[in-house]
C-alpha cells in the first residue's frame, strides 16, 4: 500500500504545472550558479597568478637579497570557495611578509571590489539557503489540506488505509521525486565543474557530495516543516501564509538578527584598540633597541670583515631580545581578543542555529573550507611562512633585516666585480593548506546531524498531528 | 462610483486574515531593524572615537619627524541606521604618510568576520525583500481571483469602465498596504529620535526621500501584482508567476549582473598594481643605491684631500649635512615612484569604474536594484564612498607631508640611525638627532568628506525614474491585458 501512495504522490507531484514552473526556474538557477561559480573561480585564479607573478618579477634584476624588503604572499582561491564563498571575500587575501613583525593581511576581496558587495555573491549556498526552501515550501504547503480541500483525502482514508502510512507515503513520494530531479539539477552544475576547467581532486568531489548532502537535508526539513504546518492547518490560504512568516523569521531573520545580537552581547576589544596597545609597545622597545645599539663596542681588530660579524652578531641578539618581547605580548594580546570572539561566535552560532538556515551555511562553509576557521588558518600558515623566509634570507644575507633598518655596504677600495642578479625563484614559496576532508567534516558534523535531527522531529510531529486531524 | 470601488477594495484588503499576518511581521521587522540599525551605528561611533583617539594620542607620541604618519579614520553615518550599504565591507582606515599611499583598510567585515557569514538586515532590505513579497501577495489574485469568485462579472454588470477599475484596485490594495505601514515607520523615526541619533536637517530631508522612494518601489511591487493577475486566468498560476518574478527580480538579477559585468571587464588585483610599483621602486631604489655609493666614495676622496679626518668635529657636522642631502635626493626618488602609482592606480580605477558601471547598469534592469542603489546613495554608503573617502584622504596627505616636511626642515632633523663600519673607525652608532617630542601645534586634521544634499538627491533622480518607469509600464500592461480580458 505505500508503495501505491508514494508512487501516487511522485506522479501527481511531477505532473503538475507548479512543479514544472519552480523546478524550471530551480534548475536553472542550480545550473547558473554553477557556472558562475566556475567562471569566478577562473577570473579569481587569473588575478591571483597575475599578482604572484608580479610579486616575483619585482625581484627582477635586484643584485642582492639585502636588498629585497616585502615579499606578498596570497590566499590562493579554492575551487569551492566558488560555490560556497562564506567568508572567503570578506577577509583579506594579501600579506605583506617581513622576515619579522606581524603579519596583516589586507585587501578583501569586498574591499577591494565594492561592486560585488552591493548585492553581494549569487552562489550555490545562497540558492540552497533561499530558493531551495521556497521550492519547498511552494511544494509542500498543501499537502493534506489541499487534498482535504480537493475532497481526495476523504476518499484515500476510506480505504483501508492506517493514516501513518498515508503521511509516509506523501512524504516519501514527494521528497523523492523533488530530490531525484534537484539532484539531475545538481549533477549536470558538478560536470559543468571539470568541463570549464576547474580542477577538482578527489577529495573536492568528496567535498561537494557532502555540501549537496547537506542541502538535501536542509531540503528536507523544510519539506517536512510543510508538511507539518500543512496537516495543522484546515486551509491552505493560511497553510501558506503561515509558512512563508517562517520562512521569512527562519531564512532572513533569526540568523542575521542572533549575530548582531551576540555581538551586543559580548565584548571583544576592537582591532584599534588592540594596535594601539601593540604600537606603544612596539615604540618602547625600539627606544631600548636604539640605546642598547649605541652601547656598541667594536672589537679591538683591523678587520673590517671580522668587525662586522661581531657586530650583526651583536645586532641579532639584541633583535632576538625584542623579538622575542614583541612576539610574546602579541600573542598575549591577540589570544585575548582571538579567545572573547570564539564567545562572541559561539553565543552567535548557538542562537543562529534556532534556523536550519545557519546549520546550512555553517556546514557547508565549514565542508567548502570558507567558514571563520579560513581566517586563523591563512593567518598561522602565514606565520609558519614567516620563519621559512626569515630562514631562508638569514642564509641569503648573513643577517636579520626587517622592519625600517637600512643596510649597505660601501666598498672603499673600488673593487669592481660584476654582481650576479639574484633568482628571484629561489625564494620559498607559500603554499596554503587547506584542511582535510576528515576534519572538515568533523566540524560539520554537528550541523549535519542537526539537520537530520529536525527533519525526523518535523515528521513525527507531522505524523502525530495528521493523526488526530479532521480529514472532513 | 470610483470611491465605492477604492473602498470596497481597501476593506477586501485591511478584512484579509493575511493582512494581520504580514502587517504584524512587517512592522516587527521594521522596528527591529531600525533598532539594531540604532545600536549598530552608537557601536560605530563609539569604535571611531575610540580609534582616533587612540591615533592622536599615538602621533602625539612621536619623537621623529621622520616617518612621522597619520591615519585617517572613516566616520559613520547616520543615515546608516536605515542603510547600512558597503559601511562594512569598505576598510575603515588608511595610513597617511609620505611613504605609503592611500589605501583604506580593516573592513570592519574583515576584523570580525563573524558579522559576515549571515550579514545584516537594515529597512532597506526589509523593505526590498520582505515588503514586496507582501506586496505581491495581495495583488496576486486581484482580478483573475475576482473571476474565480464570479464578482468580476458582478462589477461589470455596473456601469463602470474598465480603466477605473483597474485604477481603483491599485489605489484601494495601495491605501490598504503603504498607510498602515506608515505606522511602525514613524514609530521608528521617532526611536531614532528617541535615542538621539544626530540627523541635520539634511539627513532628515534624506530620510524623507528615502521613505518615498520605498513607497515607490512598493506601488511598482502593486501595480506588477496587478499586472501579473490580468495577465493570467487562474490565480494559482499568477500566484507562481509572481514569485517567480519576485525571485528573478530581487535575488537574481542584481548579483547575475554584477557578476557578469566582473566575467566582461577584467580588473586585476590591488596587489598587482602594488607588485609592478615595487618593481619600479626597487630598480629606482638600486640606481640609487649605487648612486648614493659613488657620492660617499667622492666624499671620502674629498675628505682625504682636505686631510680632516680625525677631527670629530668637524666630521660629525659634515656626515650631518651629507645625510641632510640624501635625504633631499631620497625624498626626489620617492616622489618620482609615487607619480609612477599613481598613473598605474588611474588606469585601475578607470577600469574598476567601467565594471562597476557596467554592472550596476545591467542590475537596474531590475527595481530591486535600482531601490537598493537610491538607498545606499541616500545613505552615502554607495559604490562611491570608497573613492570620495580616498580622494579626502589623499588631498590630506598632500597637507600632511608638507606640513612634516615643512616642520623637519625647521628643525632641522634628519631621521634614523647611522651605523658605521670601517678599517680605521671600527664599528660608530650614531643616536640620532631627534627631539624628546614635537611639537605638533597647527597640524592638519582629517575632516571626512561631506557629501552636500543636491550631489546626493542627483545620481537618485535616474533611479526614481527608473521606478517610477516600471509603474507606468505595468499599469499599461496591465490596463492592455485587461482590455482584452474575458471576464468570464
Amino acid at each position: 500500500m505505500l508503495r501505491v501512495i508514494i508512487d501516487k504522490e511522485m506522479r501527481e507531484m511531477i505532473g503538475s504545472t507548479k512543479f514544472a514552473l519552480t523546478f524550471a526556474v530551480c534548475a536553472i538557477l542550480i545550473v547558473l550558479s554553477f557556472y558562475i561559480g566556475a567562471a569566478n573561480y577562473k577570473v579569481s585564479v587569473d588575478h591571483y597568478q597575475a599578482a604572484k607573478a608580479e610579486n616575483l618579477q619585482q625581484l627582477e634584476g635586484v643584485t642582492d637579497w639585502l636588498m629585497v624588503r616585502q615579499n606578498r604572499i596570497f590566499l590562493p582561491p579554492q575551487p569551492l570557495a566558488a560555490l560556497v564563498t562564506g567568508v572567503s571575500n570578506d577577509i583579506g587575501r594579501t600579506t605583506e611578509v617581513e622576515a619579522r613583525g606581524e603579519l596583516a593581511s589586507h585587501d578583501s576581496r569586498f574591499n577591494e571590489e565594492p561592486i560585488f558587495a552591493v548585492f553581494r555573491f549569487l552562489d550555490l549556498s545562497f540558492i540552497f539557503t533561499v530558493v531551495l526552501s521556497l521550492f519547498a515550501i511552494l511544494l509542500g504547503y498543501d499537502a493534506i489540506s489541499g487534498e482535504k480541500e480537493r475532497g481526495t483525502l476523504k476518499l484515500a482514508l476510506a480505504n483501508a488505509v492506517p493514516r501513518s502510512t498515508l503521511i509516509m507515503g506523501k512524504l516519501l513520494g514527494s521528497f523523492a521525486a523533488l530530490s531525484v530531479s534537484l539532484l539531475v539539477a545538481l549533477g549536470i552544475g558538478c560536470l559543468l565543474l571539470p568541463l570549464m576547467g576547474v580542477p577538482m581532486a578527489a577529495a573536492d568531489w568528496w567535498r561537494l557530495g557532502l555540501i549537496i548532502l547537506t542541502g538535501m537535508l536542509y531540503f528536507g526539513v523544510f519539506l517536512t516543516i510543510s508538511m507539518f504546518i500543512s496537516t495543522t492547518t484546515q486551509r491552505t490560504s493560511s497553510s501558506f501564509l503561515l509558512l512563508l512568516v517562517v520562512w521569512i523569521v527562519g531564512v532572513l531573520i533569526i540568523p542575521r538578527a542572533s549575530v548582531l545580537l551576540a555581538g551586543r552581547a559580548v565584548d571583544v576589544p576592537s582591532v584599534d584598540e588592540v594596535g594601539a596597545k601593540k604600537a606603544s609597545y612596539a615604540s618602547q622597545l625600539w627606544k631600548d633597541f636604539r640605546h642598547g645599539m649605541a652601547s656598541f663596542k667594536g672589537p679591538e681588530t683591523q678587520d673590517v670583515e671580522q668587525m662586522m660579524n661581531v657586530f650583526n652578531k651583536y645586532m641579532d641578539s639584541l633583535t632576538a631580545i625584542r623579538d622575542e618581547k614583541m612576539n610574546l605580548y602579541t600573542a598575549q594580546l591577540n589570544e585575548e581578543r582571538y579567545n572573547r570572539q570564539k564567545v562572541q561566535q559561539a553565543v552567535a552560532f548557538n542562537l543562529a542555529r534556532l534556523s536550519p538556515v545557519a546549520s546550512l551555511t555553517l556546514a557547508t562553509e565549514e565542508l567548502s573550507g570558507t567558514s571563520l576557521g579560513l581566517k586563523n588558518r591563512y593567518y598561522d600558515q602565514a606565520m609558519a611562512y614567516q620563519k621559512i623566509y626569515a630562514a631562508f634570507l638569514k642564509e641569503k644575507t648573513g643577517m636579520n633585516v626587517g622592519g625600517r633598518m637600512m643596510v649597505f655596504k660601501v666598498k672603499m677600495d673600488g673593487e669592481e666585480e660584476e654582481e650576479e642578479p639574484i633568482d628571484p625563484n629561489e625564494l620559498p614559496a607559500f603554499v596554503y593548506e587547506p584542511p582535510s576532508v576528515p576534519d572538515s567534516l568533523q566540524a560539520a558534523t554537528g550541523d549535519m546531524g542537526l539537520l537530520g535531527l529536525l527533519n525526523i522531529l518535523f515528521f513525527a510531529a507531522s505524523f502525530v498531528a495528521f493523526r488526530r486531524y479532521d480529514a472532513r | 462610483m470610483f470611491t465605492t470601488l477604492v473602498r470596497k477594495e481597501l476593506r477586501a484588503v485591511i478584512l484579509s486574515p493575511k493582512f494581520a499576518a504580514t502587517f504584524a511581521v512587517l512592522s516587527v521587522l521594521l522596528l527591529l531593524s531600525v533598532y539594531i540599525g540604532i545600536q549598530e551605528y552608537r557601536e560605530g561611533v563609539k569604535q571611531y572615537e575610540t580609534a582616533t583617539n587612540l591615533s592622536d594620542q599615538r602621533i602625539l607620541e612621536q619623537t621623529s619627524w621622520h616617518n612621522l604618519y597619520d591615519k585617517g579614520y572613516r566616520s559613520v553615518d547616520p543615515m546608516q541606521v536605515f542603510v547600512s550599504g558597503l559601511g562594512y565591507d569598505v576598510g575603515r582606515w588608511s595610513e597617511v604618510s609620505a611613504d605609503n599611499s592611500v589605501k583604506l583598510r580593516n573592513s570592519a567585515y574583515s576584523d570580525d568576520p563573524v558579522f559576515a557569514v549571515f550579514r545584516f538586515v537594515d529597512f532597506a532590505f526589509i523593505v526590498q525583500v520582505v515588503f514586496a513579497l507582501f506586496a505581491i501577495l495581495f495583488t496576486y489574485d486581484a482580478v483573475n481571483g475576482e473571476r474565480e469568485q464570479g464578482t468580476l462579472r458582478m462589477v461589470f454588470a455596473n456601469a463602470v469602465p474598465r480603466t477605473q477599475y483597474l485604477v481603483a484596485k491599485c489605489v484601494g490594495t495601495w491605501l490598504g498596504l503603504v498607510v498602515p505601514v506608515c505606522i511602525p515607520i514613524l514609530l521608528s523615526l521617532l526611536l531614532v529620535m528617541m535615542f538621539k541619533i544626530p540627523l541635520t536637517g539634511a539627513d532628515w530631508s534624506k530620510v524623507v526621500l528615502l521613505v518615498g522612494i520605498s513607497i515607490l518601489y512598493i506601488s511598482l511591487f502593486i501595480v506588477m501584482g496587478v499586472f501579473i493577475s490580468s495577465l493570467t486566468r487562474r490565480s494559482s498560476s499568477s500566484f507562481l508567476l509572481s514569485l517567480v518574478v519576485w525571485v528573478v527580480l530581487v535575488l537574481i538579477i542584481p548579483r547575475a549582473s554584477v557578476m557578469a559585468a566582473g566575467q566582461v571587464v577584467h580588473v586585476p588585483q590591488r596587489a598587482e598594481i602594488e607588485g609592478q610599483r615595487d618593481g619600479y621602486a626597487q630598480d629606482r631604489w638600486t640606481q640609487f643605491y649605487a648612486d648614493m655609493e659613488k657620492r660617499l666614495l667622492d666624499n671620502a676622496r674629498i675628505d682625504e684631500d682636505q686631510a680632516t679626518i680625525g677631527d670629530d668635529e668637524f666630521d660629525e657636522e659634515a656626515m650631518w649635512a651629507r645625510m641632510k642631502e640624501e635625504d633631499a635626493a631620497r625624498k626626489l626618488v620617492q616622489t618620482e615612484i609615487e607619480e609612477y602609482e599613481a598613473r598605474l592606480l588611474e588606469d585601475w580605477r578607470h577600469r574598476k569604474e567601467t565594471q562597476q558601471k557596467l554592472g550596476l547598469s545591467l542590475s537596474r534592469f531590475s527595481p530591486a536594484s535600482a531601490y537598493q542603489l537610491a538607498a545606499m546613495t541616500l545613505a552615502g554608503t554607495d559604490i562611491s564612498m570608497k573613492p570620495r573617502y580616498e580622494s579626502a584622504l589623499n588631498q590630506y596627505r598632500n597637507e600632511f607631508n608638507s606640513y612634516v616636511e615643512e616642520n623637519q626642515s625647521e628643525s632641522g632633523q634628519v631621521g634614523g640611525v647611522m651605523i658605521q663600519i670601517g678599517c680605521e673607525e671600527g664599528v660608530k652608532v650614531g643616536t640620532s638627532r631627534e627631539n624628546d617630542g614635537l611639537d605638533l601645534s597647527g597640524r592638519p586634521t582629517f575632516t571626512p568628506p561631506a557629501q552636500p544634499l543636491s550631489e546626493v538627491v542627483q545620481p537618485v533622480v535616474t533611479d526614481v525614474g527608473l521606478l517610477a518607469f516600471g509603474i507606468m509600464f505595468s499599469f499599461v500592461g496591465a490596463f492592455v491585458s485587461f482590455r482584452r480580458n474575458d471576464l468570464r
